[in-house]
């Protein structure tokens, strides 16, 4: 955080002044991200002097969240290439099996099921009746 | 102004109206119960499908879904002692042994009715309050409207979470977010980084989005692990009560109810201490001022009454916040002021003048939301604990799809996409690091306002002393002031007295 906002902070120093204010563009940037810069390196400097907490064990389950994050990333950049229709259904799918994989064939047909009849019911609610229009592909131009 | 009211209750029960206001309140009601999905997730989920409504249709099915979702969390927290919203939470201490012990209908009625009471009273000082502070916000200069959304933003900075200090830096990233793009008063390109999409600036909707969305679902996941996102319950209770005897026994508590309901509002005006805030505090001051202290947390109905009553009223002082003054109390007023936006309505003090007739729409959408969800939860309580063993696994996808539509339909763009994902990623490291997301949103909504009421007091006379000289400016620096010594000196008691006690959070 504080780098950032020390490298946003020089770059409010190339803008130029506009004639009409006074104060120019870059005056408010200047004192919000100075503002932050201070805070930050506060937060550095307590967190390096202050004293340390004990850590508490951790349980939590970091690999589902990276894995959904991934799955999730790659839904939003095949979005453009491959269409609302079959990236949504591809993504529900794969996600809905990651998290809950199927024992059996009926436990697949479920996942195929839900992600079918989600992705028709959502196209159809939102194209035909809400006047929303979804992304379109690329490549397949569906 | 009960001739507007009543013309806006002739609109709201017009069948284009009240439709999406029963949907609403249904999604709210259903979201509510399902523990792991607040309201704030399912006006989140709403929102791209008031897209191609009109204004009031869509507002309508909003107000339904925060209505629908204060009460919908008390069912799983009465009958499962699973609060289904963190302003349930309180509900579980006395709703929940009271369903033990054998009075699950008794337990789960005292806190709807509470809740139907406790709203109309909020409602009661939605209508009669909106109108006189919007008339006191119109005296505001830009020095006035400054520091009034630098008190906003610094209160709920200090009382937000555990740290100040991270308060404050969620804050100004969030007022960050805001100066990048051209500046709002004179459109100039600044700190776009070369990315032509930031020309135009961030839409705070799909930075909303993200953060909570994101925080919140991998949050579950984190927790639960990701194969037991499923939910076992037993459906087999019974809930029939005589419904005249349940409302004797929350009207017979006529000092408990208004009082407990006005803390509510109280809380609801101050902005991102929402109903989770409201209701314990209404717990604690019902178990302080009751005869029979002890009883409380053994499944007494005063418990019951003071939790539900103040969580519901809060609604109501949450959305005179954002009638009156244009600045959100939650983030689910937050989502509001953003479907406002896309309609190209401006909230703030000239909003209930300039749209008398959407606002007592909106005011007629809240009361009847009111009858609406009784009439739900009577017929279908018990299917409310059908929807808490939805999988998880399958309703995840589904909501973060509509999330993405909701992102991407604001401007048909894949960019406000990306930025959902940009910031879901952000939001949720911010809540793993500690810091508070309320500031931070608060800081992404009020950025460009408050860059530009203090551009334009400068312009106006350059005299910076004028900020602490104008009475009202003056006085809402010095209430800002005070709220931040006040943050800190909680801080460090709390620090002192114990550390694991820090945490907690807000509703935003």
């Amino acid at each position: 955080m504080l780098a950032a906002s020390l490298f946003l902070f020089v770059l409010t120093l190339e803008l130029k002044p506009n004639p009409l204010v006074p104060i120019g563009p870059g005056f408010y940037p200047r004192l919000v991200l100075g503002l932050t810069a201070v805070l930050a390196a506060a937060l550095v400097a307590f967190d390096f002097f202050g004293k340390r907490k004990a850590r508490t064990e951790d349980k939590a389950n970091y690999s589902a969240v990276v894995l959904h994050f991934a799955v999730f990333g790659v839904y939003v950049v095949a979005l453009p290439w491959l269409g609302f229709r079959i990236a949504t259904l591809a993504y529900i799918a794969a996600a809905n099996a990651l998290f809950e994989p199927a024992k059996s064939a009926k436990g697949w047909l479920r996942v195929a099921a839900i992600a079918i009849i989600a992705t028709v019911v959502v196209y159809f609610l939102f194209e035909r009746y809400l006047s929303v229009l979804l992304p379109r592909g690329r490549w397949t131009d569906l | 102004m009960y001739e507007l009211l009543a013309d806006g209750l002739v609109n709201i029960v017009q069948a284009k109206y009240l439709l999406p206001l029963f949907l609403g309140t249904l999604a709210g009601i259903i979201g509510g119960a399902l523990p792991g999905v607040t309201i704030t997730m399912t006006i989140i989920v709403v929102l791209p499908f008031t897209f191609g409504l009109d204004p009031l249709q869509g507002l309508a099915a909003m107000t339904g879904v925060y209505v629908g979702g204060s009460a919908g969390g008390l069912v799983t927290a009465v009958l499962l002692g699973l609060p289904g919203t963190p302003s349930a939470i309180a509900t579980t201490f006395d709703g929940h042994p009271m369903a033990k012990k054998g009075e699950p209908g008794r337990a789960l009625w005292i806190g709807v009715w509470a809740s139907f009471f406790g709203g109309l009273l909020g409602g009661l000082f939605l209508i009669g309050a909106t109108d006189p502070l919007a008339k006191f916000a119109l005296q505001f200069g830009p020095w006035e409207f400054f520091s009034l959304f630098m008190l906003a933003l610094s209160m709920v900075a200090g009382l937000a979470e555990a740290s100040l200090l991270k308060g404050l830096i969620a804050g100004a990233m969030g007022l960050i977010v805001t100066v990048l793009g051209n500046d709002p008063v004179m459109g100039q390109e600044r700190l776009t980084l070369g990315i032509p999409f930031l020309r135009g600036g961030i839409d705070f909707l799909p930075v909303l989005i993200g953060v909570f969305a994101f925080a919140q679902i991998m949050g579950e996941i984190e927790r639960r692990g990701a194969h037991s996102l499923a939910t076992e319950v037993n459906r087999s209770v019974k809930l029939t009560v005589s419904h005249a005897k349940v409302i004797w026994e929350v009207l017979s508590r006529p000092f408990q109810l208004l009082w407990c309901s006005f803390i509510g509002v109280l809380i609801g005006v101050l902005p991102a201490i929402g109903g989770s805030a409201a209701s314990m505090m209404a717990y604690d001051q019902a178990k302080k001022f009751s005869r029979r202290p002890e009883a409380f947390g053994t499944g007494t109905p005063e418990g019951i009454v003071a939790s539900e009553s103040s969580n519901n009223a809060n609604v109501g002082g949450s959305l005179v916040t954002i009638m009156a003054f244009g600045i959100p109390g939650d983030a689910v007023t937050a989502v509001m002021l953003g479907a406002l936006t896309i309609h190209g309505i401006q909230s703030g003090p000239l909003f209930i003048s300039q749209n008398t007739q959407l606002a007592y729409g909106i005011f007629a959408a809240y009361l009847l939301a009111h009858p609406i969800m009784v009439l739900i939860l009577a017929l279908g309580a018990r299917w409310m604990l059908r929807a808490v063993t939805v999988p998880k696994a399958a309703l995840f996808p589904i909501v973060l799809v509509l999330c993405v539509i909701g992102a991407y339909a604001l401007n048909n763009t894949m960019a406000n996409v990306y930025v959902l994902l940009a910031f879901g990623v952000l939001g949720y490291l911010m809540v793993k690091f500690g810091f508070p997301l309320a500031p931070f949103i608060l800081g992404v909504i009020l950025g460009d306002q408050i860059e530009i009421n203090l551009v334009r007091s400068i312009m106006t006379d350059s005299d910076p002393w004028l900020f602490l000289t104008r009475p009202i400016s003056g006085a809402l620096l010095g209430a800002s002031a005070l709220s931040m010594a006040f943050a800190f000196w909680q801080h460090r008691r709390m620090q002192r007295k114990t550390p694991a006690a820090i945490g907690g959070g807000t509703d935003f």
